[in-house]
């Protein structure tokens, strides 16, 4: 089993979470997070002072699924989170030693 | 035995219509403190600093209005205690100490010295509450170049001093029939005794208190530009009290000062989203920029609401936000200006404005707008009094008055809160927090913090929900 986790641009997170069922994954977690990557940050001005703002908002999912779905699930994540700028994320692959579904006490892939 | 028309429950002298006015007028004035200000602050400040402004701008209120009471009231506008031969300086300079405390005092039909035309329509426990508004707003606005540094003890005693010390004695000079207001010089509403006066205290105060931390200074961003809204809108609204009360009589002067007020202010916003927009360096339209002309409007008016005709409270607005948004931008960059941390620019909405509205009153004002009442077009050769700038006098003795007006209130503000805060330090060994307390802010000093989130998830809490009322 494999946890695949993506920062993406928060606008994207609908397409991902569409192009993610696609694949037939059954569940995510998302969490809201900053950061900075290529882009840097960004300047806001309040009162017409500048202000650096260091870290962009960006949404980190994170899903388990079983090792023959990674690559499809990379691929949706990729099409549908890619804009062809800076600033549009990375997504990464970790293996996943075991698994409890917490309601049935079911392990292994039966818990995904 | 009493008949009914014996229990008619006002004074000959009272007027309903009047005291009904006044007394919304004080309410609507004292919103703008509470919330008003506490949530403009609040929302301009950093996120660690929210609940220390609020609650000065609570105590601040509360502190003038036991001041008002205790003395406040009669030094500004009580009889005057004339220390000098009739006419003099030292004559028209503050009223007697004492305080408002007995029935008589406050059930007594209301008199003031700047107004022996006609009587009030209302009580002195009306025309003190409507006074004392205005008297606490202005410490309020002045808190706005010491926040994100000052210690809260210093603040309880800045604002009794100076209410006493600086705001009696410009109140008593100008609006309390003081010199100032012999000689001619006008102030509507409070454009030199109020925001003038704030500007300069907040320029003077956080010179001697020293900037905040440079890091705070660095990151100075507003915490919530939604409560700014909020409180932004309840001043813009609420000084259709502030100039809307002051011609003390619910008629048309009323009505011509609210309307003026609202059409400068618009003006004021306009003006600076368009320099904003075609001037600034980025072009861009901001929320906050747009807040800042509208306070240049209602800042500007206050001085000539009811003096300005409709096209002159236009004009007021223009000028106003103009020569505000460039000292903004540009005279912020030169000494002394860029060497003082008035940290919310106070010197410059309240400041610059309010000097630009009490000068604009000497150019402007329409002898055909306020006349109390007894005079204008359908009253003429009642004697009233009315105020007529060089457009249509085409003399410039009014200009030299308000001139004369300003640079005492500029003066006298400037030493006085010199004096008070140097005292204050002397007294608590500082002004300042330390910087460990600074760099945390609300919680180091009052053990609260704005947005309470004391953990994830819904707590449970432990031991107390074993306790057999919680089982």
């Amino acid at each position: 089993m494999k946890l695949v986790t993506a920062v993406v641009k928060p606008f994207k997170l609908d397409e991902v979470k569409f192009a993610v069922k696609e694949v037939g994954i059954t569940g995510m977690t998302v969490s809201q997070v900053r950061g900075f990557g290529h882009t840097g940050g960004h300047i806001e001005i309040y009162r017409g002072k500048e202000y650096e703002f260091d870290f962009v908002d960006r949404i980190r999912v994170e899903i388990v699924c079983t090792d023959e779905l990674v690559e499809a699930l990379i691929d949706a994540i990729v099409n549908a989170a890619r804009t062809d700028t800076v600033g549009d994320g990375v997504a990464w692959v970790t293996d996943i030693e075991h698994v409890v579904r917490i309601r049935t006490n079911e392990r292994g892939p039966a818990a995904l | 035995m009493l008949s009914a028309a014996t229990l008619i429950p006002y004074p000959r002298w009272l007027n309903p219509a009047d005291n009904t006015w006044q007394l919304i007028s004080a309410t609507l004035v004292g919103l703008m403190s509470l919330p008003g200000l506490a949530v403009l602050y609040g929302g301009l400040v950093r996120k660690k600093w929210i609940v220390n402004t609020m609650l000065m701008v609570f105590s601040g209120f509360s502190l003038t209005l036991v001041v008002w009471m205790l003395w406040g009231y009669n030094l500004a506008f009580g009889q005057l205690a004339h220390f000098g031969p009739t006419g003099s300086f030292w004559s028209g300079f503050i009223g007697h100490f004492q305080p408002l405390s007995t029935a008589g005092a406050e059930q007594g039909q209301a008199v003031s010295g700047a107004n022996t035309l006609i009587p009030f329509h209302f009580s002195t426990a009306t025309l003190a509450y409507f006074q004392f508004v205005f008297a606490a707003i202005t410490p309020l606005l002045f808190l706005g170049g010491l926040v994100g540094r000052l210690k809260f003890k210093a603040w309880l005693m800045i604002v009794p001093l100076w209410i006493t010390m600086v705001y009696c004695v410009n109140a008593a000079l100008i609006w309390g029939g003081g010199f100032f207001s012999q000689k001619g010089a006008v102030d509507y509403s409070g454009g030199y005794v109020i925001h003038l006066s704030a500007g300069v205290a907040a320029f003077v105060g956080a010179a001697i208190l020293g900037p905040r931390r440079w890091q705070d200074r660095e990151n100075a961003f507003p915490s919530n530009l939604m409560m700014v809204a909020v409180g932004a809108g309840i001043l813009w609204l609420g000084w259709n009290g502030f100039n809307g009360g002051d011609p003390y009589y619910a008629g048309v002067d009323a009505a011509s000062a609210v309307l003026n007020t609202n059409v400068a202010t618009a003006v004021g916003v306009l003006t600076w989203l368009l320099w904003d927009m075609f001037l600034s360096k980025q072009k861009k339209p901001t929320f906050l920029g747009a807040i800042n002309g509208m306070l240049c409007g209602l800042v500007a008016i206050t001085p000539s609401a009811g003096w300005v005709n409709g096209t002159g409270a236009i004009i007021v607005g223009l000028t106003s936000s103009t020569v505000v948004w460039f000292a903004w931008n540009f005279l912020s960059k030169v000494r002394p200006f860029s060497k003082v941390d008035d940290a919310l620019g106070v010197v410059y909405t309240h400041g610059f404005a309010g000097l630009t509205g009490g000068l604009l009153v000497g150019l402007i004002a329409d002898p055909g707008m306020t006349q109390y009442g007894v005079a204008g077009p359908h009253y003429k050769g009642a004697g009233g009094f009315s105020v007529g700038g060089w457009f249509f006098t085409h003399n410039f003795h009014q200009l030299w008055e308000q001139f004369l007006a300003a640079l005492w209130i500029i003066g006298y503000t400037a030493v006085g809160t010199s004096l008070i805060f140097y005292i204050v330090k002397f007294v608590l060994g500082g002004l300042r927090e330390s910087d460990e307390t600074l760099a945390i802010g609300d919680i180091a000093i009052h053990d609260e913090e704005a947005f309470p989130e004391p953990t994830f998830g819904e707590p449970v809490g432990s031991p107390s929900h074993l306790h057999p009322d919680n089982v």
